[in-house]
């Protein structure tokens, strides 16, 4: 249902589109099966971040808010509802990590 | 010598009859904004103002009421009454009401201008310039109630510019904008009904039942200063919702939609209301859920929609969720608060044991489940010296712009994710309600200001966190834990036994 505008044409750009991060994009990253963290992370990464610095630079210092994260015990990923396995030297891009793509993973 | 009219007649002199039908100029070029929406007013006149105001009255009897409140705001204020306050950490509450609520009554204040030139109806004109006088009132005096605090305690300083920059602040600023970028028919529906009418006991008895009982005279007076417009409020809400259904049945199909709309993004922005109700209010008075079952459930889906339904409105879509979340709503926004309170204009702490209690009591089926074991390890954290942050930035829903910690209908471990695509780019949302609300409109939502996106952006003071913080305003001592803190210390040392001066 589009919406209902006292302008004929009622057209503007997202606020959070992709080009408005150069050659980055956000990425989310959820911990299934915790409740301590209370939401998925945003993330700003680079699309040409390898994974395993993508993980070793963000998502293990922020999943290590946790004192009973560790490192390395996250398995299971999942990319936009589809299981993936990541590998670490693959670019983000590569690996099919678009922008806000949702990661997930358990421990 | 002219006689003095009787009432009845000196209303309708001094409100229907400064009215005209225009005939030099097109009404469509005088009132250019009541037709796009699609609703049919046929005959204007039969806007009832049940309150037949006049001018000078009104004047009157708000000059006595702030007579009254001023007050009692001078002799709290000479006797030291903050330090009567149940705890330093209710002021909290007061914080979030200076920070999240004030603000949005001056924008209520100055839409409701904008409807009281450009509705057509002198009736209703006249019910929203009293509204908007109302409501710039009600802004004045809360910041004059809250002031007495800012002199003593942190976080009050900057609600201004906090409301227009910090995270939290844009769920209830976000509702507003929303509303005041709708049209005028909408805007009622949104504010006069479903916030003033469907939800307004909900937003406001606890925050002003939470003054009276935790020894805030100055928030619980302007309270009672507030009730009667706010009564008037309600009953605008509900003629301007029986105006519109009973002008022309094709209204009502647009109505029933607005009200699925605005039940569901005023029903977000009260988990805020939700996580103060239960976890900010040292003296508790009433848990959430049963506030939501009081003036939600039996008050509104109990005596509301049945009366409703002779028009053929139906109980709000998404409403079953909204019940569903009862048990579990304050504690999942207050863990969300809890873990982002190095970003925010007011301190949380790990709730006192009798208070564990009180909320296991009031949540048999989820607290002691769920949630006391978030506590308790919390608390495990801070007694080996440390404080348990997000450290990070949290994924946020498109439409409430409340951190992504809602949880899927009938789990609450699995943290509820909708996503729509649109144009090529997804959008991610917390629940089947704000999804819905977004897919209704996408051209309005996508243009939302998230907070989280505008700091990756460089939008926010810059890419770090202390960064952030000057640019929101944010000052040493108004965040963060309580214990230890700015406010805590002080107020230990103002209730010391020493004798003064020691």
């Amino acid at each position: 249902m589009p919406v209902r505008a006292i302008t004929d044409t009622y057209v503007f750009p997202s606020s959070s589109r992709q080009e408005l991060y150069g050659d980055d994009q956000l990425v989310h990253v959820l911990w299934r099966g915790n409740m301590t963290l209370c939401a998925a992370a945003c993330f700003r990464a680079p699309k040409a971040m390898t994974w395993s610095a993508f993980l070793t630079e963000m998502v293990e210092p922020w999943a290590g808010s946790d004192p009973d994260y560790v490192p390395g015990s996250a398995r299971d990923w999942v990319l936009d509802g589809r299981p993936f396995t990541p590998e670490p030297d693959r670019t983000l891009a590569e690996l099919g990590v678009g922008h806000k793509s949702l990661i997930e993973f358990w421990v | 010598m002219a006689k003095k009219l009787p009432l009845k007649q000196r209303y309708a002199a001094l409100t229907r009859d400064v009215h005209w039908e225009p005939s030099y100029v097109d009404p469509e070029k005088v009132f250019p904004y009541t037709s796009f929406e699609g609703i049919k007013i046929h005959d204007w006149s039969k806007w009832e103002d049940p309150f037949r105001l006049t001018v000078d009255a009104y004047h009157k009897y708000q000059a006595e009421k702030d007579k009254r409140l001023y007050a009692v705001l001078d002799g709290f204020a000479q006797s030291q009454g903050h330090l009567t306050l149940s705890d330093a950490r209710y002021l909290n509450a007061m914080k979030l009401f200076i920070q999240g609520v004030t603000p949005l009554e001056y924008a209520a204040h100055r839409h409701f201008a904008f409807l009281a030139r450009y509705l057509n109806g002198a009736g209703p004109r006249f019910a929203a310039l009293c509204q908007s006088i109302d409501e710039l009132r009600h802004t004045q005096t809360e910041i004059h109630t809250l002031s007495i605090y800012n002199k003593y305690y942190p976080g009050f300083h900057n609600w201004n510019r906090m409301h227009d920059r910090v995270w939290y602040l844009s769920v209830p600023k976000s509702f507003f904008d929303d509303a005041i970028s709708a049209g005028p028919f909408e805007f009622l529906i949104a504010i006069s009904f479903s916030f003033e009418y469907l939800l307004t006991n909900l937003l406001f008895v606890p925050f002003m039942s939470g003054a009276s009982f935790n020894g805030d005279l100055p928030s619980m007076t302007f309270g009672f200063s507030a009730q009667s417009d706010e009564s008037r409020h309600m009953t605008l809400g509900l003629e301007a919702i029986k105006f519109l259904l009973e002008q022309d049945e094709g209204n009502v199909p647009i109505i029933q939609d607005w009200i699925d709309k605005w039940f569901w993004r005023g029903y977000r922005v009260a988990a805020l209301v939700a996580a103060m109700t239960d976890y900010m209010l040292p003296k508790k008075f009433m848990s959430w859920k049963e506030a939501f079952e009081l003036y939600f459930e039996e008050q509104m889906l109990g005596g509301l929609f049945p009366d409703l339904a002779f028009y053929g409105i139906k109980p709000p879509r998404h409403v079953e969720h909204a019940i569903g979340e009862k048990d579990i709503l304050s504690h999942q926004v207050y863990w969300v608060l809890y873990q982002f309170s190095f970003a925010a204009s007011f301190t949380t702490t790990v709730p006192e044991p009798y208070e564990l209690d009180w909320l296991s009591s009031q949540y048999p089926d989820t607290f002691d489940r769920f949630y006391r074991p978030l506590w308790d390890k919390a608390r495990k954290i801070q007694e080996n010296g440390g404080r348990f942050f997000f450290k990070g930035l949290p994924q946020l829903c498109q439409t409430c712009q409340i951190p992504m910690a809602f949880t899927e209908p009938g789990d609450p471990t699995t943290i509820c994710q909708r996503h729509t695509v649109y144009n090529g780019e997804r959008f991610d949302f917390c629940s089947d309600g704000c999804q819905w609300v977004f897919e209704r409109e996408p051209e309005k939502y996508v243009q939302a200001w998230m907070p989280v996106h505008q700091i990756y952006q460089g939008n926010c003071g810059g890419p770090s966190v202390p960064e952030v913080l000057a640019w929101y305003g944010i000052q040493e001592g108004d965040n963060g834990e309580y214990l230890g803190s700015v406010e805590h210390t002080n107020w230990q040392r103002w209730h010391a036994t020493a004798p003064v001066g020691s």
